[in-house]
């Protein structure tokens, strides 16, 4: 849409008028790194920040959102008597500052999940009060990044606002009619000249030779790969190896899977009904009645969850699930890795067919 | 709702601090007494029925003579439930364990304190009478405590995590303390304390138990790459699993011999001296 200046002094004054009126959110500091935490004071906005622990999905689908409330006991009558009362948890006007174009990518698959066949109105009603400031990556988090490989180190079509650091000031683009309002309506920002414009494509160019490739196939190929390699002999090694701890998918920008537990309350007639997240990578996850597990060893759900991220989720809604944002590997104590994974696999299969 | 179900609380050797935790808790949840009848609790009220359907047994059982006792209960509840790590595991009791019962005596006590008191290892309830349910922990979270008592009287199973605390920590977005130089045994052991001790600071012991699927050599290496000796991993191990791990046996073997022969601990804190 159009393209404005905000001087880096300017925007402390942006967050604060934001702050009036939305809840708003952002990388900060911690002891060990940074994370998305709720901003008291525009100081504590860091939008040069690496990565994070969790992505911004935590806004999106909280860990624990409570979905009904409900009331059991005899009614007028003395007969038997349910009551439910929907809850909309965490839905309050929010701008997200500081996503990455990866946790962009994730975001925007995370609207087709939410939004296709079931439409899931608890993700819907807050997702509508969400505004997302992107922020340009002209550096790679760290090693474990590989979101060249998977083609999300640009801003997907999903930002309000998308934000890039040039010469001591930010480029702002909107990418949406309220993102256009949300700039406009809080501060006075000028239009970018063509000089501007032409020297944000030279800064967008020269970027790309600074993040690295570490896929030895296309991400196009991927789903193919996977499908060939369906029965190799690196599921075994790999679950050999798994904690089964369930970090990589806690982590995933994409993973958006979960569990759903009743609370009693004290008096046990009202309760609440909320949903947790869940992970495929845990053993009582693919777990039935009668005891049948579908997944029931390790190598099978670490095989399940690199099927579901470069295979089975396209099929489903044309994207991969992997956003290349490095998390699970960051997350992973025994070192496995997306790259390494797919990598192997590839090997493997040129082996086996004696290329 | 039909009557409220009879429940006793009874101690074997603990701190009692799991039951203190529950005494605590009414402070915020009274209503628990609405639910249940209470008609034996040494640590809270001085009436002691013996008429109960729900025995809440702390502590492990550490002395012979402490099984009939045990027995008992058994035969007069319908359902046992192991309260917290003493009872459920053994705890840190079964430390002692590592060693021969009569030089453990003899360290404690003196030179006459085989004869002075009666202990034998420690070990969980499930070694001496069948449990039904365990609230795990050292002490036990009362809101799980809370929990699984609602779904016992709902009928249902109690139901305990069976995964690892780093579900917990990441739910929470705590920065993973292996990662950062501080061992902790979180990958192996059950969730659902809400991972309290790595939230503040702390690597995970082990006192909930392990996960159903607990990975003990890749544990093991990543306890390795913290600079721990082989000896140093075994005691991490079983400082709350010292049974378990026997248990376990080959199936997790440990490194070094926890049981024969090691020297007892030269301590900073001399034994008691005799008069």
């Amino acid at each position: 849409m159009s393209l404005y200046i905000l001087s880096k002094e300017k925007l402390p004054e942006f967050v604060k008028a934001l702050q009036a009126k939305f809840r708003v959110v952002g990388p900060v500091r911690t002891e060990t790194g940074y994370e998305f935490d709720d901003i008291t004071d525009p100081e504590q906005l860091q939008l040069d920040y690496s990565t994070t622990i969790l992505p911004p999905k935590k806004y999106f689908l909280p860990q624990h959102e409570v979905l009904f409330q409900f009331h059991s006991g005899p009614n007028g009558k003395g007969n038997k008597h349910l009551e439910l009362r929907p809850i909309y948890q965490d839905v309050q006007p929010t701008v997200i500052f500081g996503v990455h174009t990866c946790d962009m990518n994730g975001i925007m698959l995370y609207d087709k999940v939410f939004a296709e066949g079931f439409r899931d109105e608890h993700y819907m009603e807050r997702r509508a009060q969400i505004y997302i400031i992107g922020i340009e990556c002209l550096h790679p988090c760290d090693e474990a990044s590989f979101c060249k490989d998977m083609g999300t180190l640009t801003a997907p079509p999903i930002y309000d606002l998308h934000m890039t650091e040039m010469d001591g000031h930010y480029l702002v683009d909107t990418g949406t009619e309220k993102g256009e309002r949300l700039l406009q309506e809080n501060l006075y920002v000028q239009m970018a000249q063509k000089e501007d414009i032409q020297r944000l494509g030279q800064l967008l160019s020269a970027k790309w030779p600074r993040f690295r490739m570490r896929l030895k196939v296309s991400k196009d190929q991927t789903p193919s790969l996977l499908a060939l390699g369906y029965k190799a002999k690196i599921w075994e090694q790999l679950g050999d190896r798994c904690l089964a701890c369930g970090s990589c998918t806690n982590v995933c920008p994409t993973c958006f899977c979960f569990d759903v537990e009743d609370r009693m309350d004290i008096n046990m007639q009202d309760g609440e009904r909320a949903r947790v997240w869940d992970s495929c990578q845990l053993r009582e996850f693919a777990l039935v009645a009668g005891g049948h597990n579908f997944r029931g060893k390790k190598s099978e759900r670490v095989r399940h969850r690199v099927m579901r991220k470069g295979k089975y989720i396209k099929q489903v809604h044309g994207l991969l699930g992997c956003t290349g944002c490095g998390r699970c590997e960051r997350a992973c104590l025994v070192n496995i890795t997306i790259p390494a994974t797919i990598n192997g696999l590839h090997d493997e299969m040129q082996l086996e067919s004696g290329s | 709702m039909p009557a409220k179900p009879k429940i006793a609380f009874f101690d074997f050797t603990s701190c009692e601090g799991c039951q203190l935790t529950i005494v605590d808790l009414l402070q915020t949840h009274l209503g628990l007494l609405d639910l249940v009848e209470v008609v034996q609790w040494r640590e809270a009220k001085t009436e002691k029925g013996e008429d109960y359907a729900i025995a809440f047994i702390e502590g492990s059982c550490s002395r012979a003579s402490d099984e009939a006792r045990l027995k008992q209960i058994r035969e007069r509840a319908q359902v046992v439930v192991a309260l917290g790590a003493c009872a459920h595991l053994g705890g840190v009791n079964t430390m002692k364990n590592r060693w021969v019962m009569e030089n453990v005596q003899t360290y404690v006590y003196g030179k006459d304190g085989q004869n002075a008191y009666e202990t034998y290892p420690a070990r969980p309830l499930s070694a001496v009478i069948k449990v039904d349910a365990v609230i795990p922990g050292c002490p036990i979270d009362r809101h799980e405590f809370l929990r699984i008592v609602q779904q016992m009287l709902q009928g249902r199973t109690p139901k305990l995590p069976d995964y690892p605390l780093c579900v917990e920590c990441k739910l929470s977005e705590n920065s993973c303390l292996n990662k950062h130089g501080k061992p902790c045994l979180g990958p192996i052991t059950r969730a659902g304390c809400d991972a309290i001790c790595p939230t503040y600071g702390d690597g995970c012991e082990g006192c909930r138990g392990w996960a159903t699927e607990a990975n003990f050599v890749h544990m093991r290496e990543i306890l390795r790459g913290h600079g721990l000796s082989d000896y140093e991993i075994d005691m991490k191990l079983t400082m709350f699993n010292h049974y378990q791990m026997h248990e376990l046996g080959a199936k997790a073997p440990l490194t070094t011999s926890t049981t024969e022969n090691v020297p007892l601990p030269t301590s900073k804190f001399s034994a008691p001296q005799e008069d």
